[in-house]
């Protein structure tokens, strides 16, 4: 390899001006790509955490590449040696994807500073979780007056063409089968009570969405009262004056992780592991819990407030004590099957 | 294609040859295009052939498995010929309403014609999410077409109009009217008006006017209109999932769930060649009309 005069002269002035300014330090090959999801999460992240890693790398170059957890699977995978996205978010079920087709770099637990004050249950070295998202009851206030408490009211013959589910395309539609088979009886292994439950609700079903947004515009509509909803969005609803309420069944708010992933060969691996840092820290997840975000924390140092210690839970103790997990490892070796007979089975 | 036959023939006949080597040369001209649809098109077709011929999810072996497992359930096959169906139903009624609208612009005069060729275009000119959403609205429970019903008093209750076929059918034939319109607009305006004169002179009715005339002559422009209108109906993915709902199951969202929410890229590739094929069967069909027809136009 041969170099000329005017080469060695800016890796001078480059080498030069790095020690000057260290946040420059931070080499970077490309911008870091941050897959965010679509929606208000983009502009929670955008917001928040976008500019504590500014701060903290010394405003290295990030874009945000908002999408679904599933359309970041086919990214990565389809350019394994080359990513176009450095950061990843996972749902639960996507999470074991991506482990599975080891698309994941681990995060480098030891230099981290936050990851010990995360809740043990966020506390995933493949890449840990940076908040939660909870899917409970929604429901319109206006034309539903008693607030719901159980799953079971879905089933109330006064909401008869008013409710509202997801087919199971979605972790929403998933995790409410799912629970629904728990209450029932069944679990992750035995989905049999929630399709014969689902059979039972069938009158009084008004809508399969295709998706969970779709569900939050059917409310905005009218044509739906009464649903399994996830509370981030029932959020955004309320923010737009569309009178809709969260309830916490009595059996307890499904709860799932989202979990933030190094891209295996990111060429900003050392740039990720600083974005997913700024998203554990407790000033961060603080800022991100209140208004207009809403986002549920999952570091342990985060003072539980607002609509979020209203509604989910006050402290990280009735967190813990009121969520429900699944095993979504079990979920997925099955998934393909259930979604099948979804498909054939549930017809409005 | 006349123009050309019309240059060589003179090659043909006479000693002349200056101008062959010229003519020789002219599918170089093609080449850019040609190179731009091998890489970007045959390419990605063939690869999607290859992962179809997959045996398993996680591609280890080569096997007609996925095809098996398509044909061998009577599920897929219903979703199959539902899509088609779609797009039958759709494609009919574009007509039935394109028709009339298109035959009502070449009678217009040029300030009518102005305002409705902005009325047909217009569609293109909103987004097809857009689009999709205004018809949420309308179809809704709370929807215009509910709320009148119900103050009209031909309705007790709200009646479910959204996620249903009927409401999805509407709503694709709106989202796809232009393509049917603005091809029969162009074969309609090319009619001579006076064929209809000299029909009404012999004594032709209005209608037998219509029935022997025009809509002959126009077959090639309906034909042109189907086809554009089918192939957009039964691949629109966007307005079949958000008219259409969760539980209606049409071929596109199917390769949807197999890839994106399942993983099962064998499987979806599959799904994607039997249903390419099968809307290529009905173009062809359509083709085949569209030939006859030319026959039969000038007979």
């Amino acid at each position: 390899m041969t170099f000329d005069r005017r080469q060695i002269l800016a890796a001078g002035l480059t080498l030069g001006a790095m020690s000057l300014f260290p946040g420059m330090s931070w080499a970077q090959a490309r911008k870091l790509v941050f897959a965010t999801f679509t929606g208000s999460w983009e502009e929670a992240h955008r917001d928040v955490i976008v500019p504590h890693f500014r701060k903290a790398t010394g405003n290295a170059d990030i874009a945000l590449d908002p999408m679904l957890s599933v359309d970041m699977i086919a990214k990565v995978s389809a350019a394994k040696a080359n990513p176009p996205i450095d950061v990843m978010l996972m749902d639960p079920g996507p999470r074991l994807s991506v482990i599975g087709q080891d698309l994941a770099a681990p995060f480098p637990v030891a230099d981290s500073k936050n990851y010990q004050d995360l809740l043990p249950v966020a506390q995933l070295p493949e890449g840990p979780g940076i908040f939660f998202q909870a899917v409970g009851i929604t429901y319109n206030p206006e034309k539903v007056k008693t607030p719901p408490t159980s799953w079971d009211d879905l089933w109330k013959p006064e909401y008869k063409g008013r409710v509202g589910i997801t087919n199971m395309n979605s972790t929403l539609g998933t995790a409410f089968m799912v629970e629904l088979a728990k209450t029932r009886g069944g679990g992750e292994n035995d989905i049999e009570p929630a399709f014969a439950a689902l059979k039972e609700l069938q009158p009084n079903l008004g809508a399969v969405a295709p998706n969970p947004g779709a569900l939050a515009t059917l409310f905005q509509q009218g044509q739906i009262d009464i649903s399994p909803g996830n509370f981030n969005a029932i959020q955004i609803l309320r923010a737009r004056g569309v009178p809709v309420e969260f309830a916490k069944p009595k059996t307890g708010t499904i709860a799932f992780l989202t979990t933030a992933h190094i891209t295996k060969n990111s060429p900003n691996a050392k740039l990720a592991a600083a974005l997913i840092e700024s998203a554990m820290a407790p000033e961060v997840q603080t800022k991100l819990m209140q208004a207009p975000f809403y986002v549920i924390p999952t570091n342990s140092k985060v003072q539980m407030d607002g609509d979020i210690a209203r509604m989910i839970a006050k402290d990280q103790e009735e967190l813990k004590a009121s969520f429900v997990f699944h095993d979504w490892s079990v979920i997925n070796q099955n998934r393909a099957g259930w979604i099948e007979r979804f498909n054939k089975e549930i017809k409005v | 294609m006349t123009a050309a036959t019309a240059i060589t023939a003179p090659g043909l006949a006479g000693p002349a040859t200056a101008a062959r080597p010229r003519i020789g040369r002219e599918w170089t001209l093609a080449l850019p295009l040609a190179a731009f649809f091998a890489v970007f098109f045959v390419t990605p077709l063939l690869l999607l052939v290859a992962v179809s011929l997959y045996a398993d999810a996680e591609m280890t072996r080569f096997g007609l498995d996925q095809y098996i497992r398509f044909f061998g359930d009577t599920f897929n096959l219903a979703v199959l010929g539902s899509t088609l169906l779609l797009g039958v139903k759709v494609t009919a009624l574009t007509l039935l309403f394109g028709y009339p609208l298109a035959w009502l612009y070449t009678r217009s005069g040029p300030r009518m014609q102005s305002a409705l060729i902005l009325i047909i275009i217009l569609p293109l000119l909103t987004s097809v999410v857009v689009r999709t959403f205004a018809w949420i609205v309308i179809l809704g429970r709370d929807g215009i077409v509910n709320n009148l019903l119900l103050s009209l008093g031909l309705a007790e209750t709200p009646l479910r109009l959204l996620y249903t076929e009927g409401g999805l059918v509407a709503a694709l034939v709106q989202v796809q009217m232009p393509l049917m319109v603005l091809p029969l607009i162009t074969t309609l305006s090319r009619l001579d008006p006076n064929l209809l004169d000299a029909s009404a002179a012999l004594g032709a009715g209005p209608w037998r006017g219509f029935l022997k005339v025009t809509l002959p002559l126009s077959l090639p422009g309906i034909v042109a209109g189907c086809l554009l209108t089918y192939a957009a109906a039964v691949t629109a993915f966007i307005t079949q999932s958000l008219v259409g709902g969760g539980q209606m199951l049409f071929m596109p969202q199917y390769i949807y769930q197999q890839t994106i929410t399942l993983h099962n890229w064998p499987f979806a590739a599959a799904i994607s060649i039997v249903f390419m094929v099968s809307v290529l069967g009905v173009v062809m069909l359509f083709n085949l009309l569209g030939r006859a027809s030319k026959g039969y136009v000038h007979a």
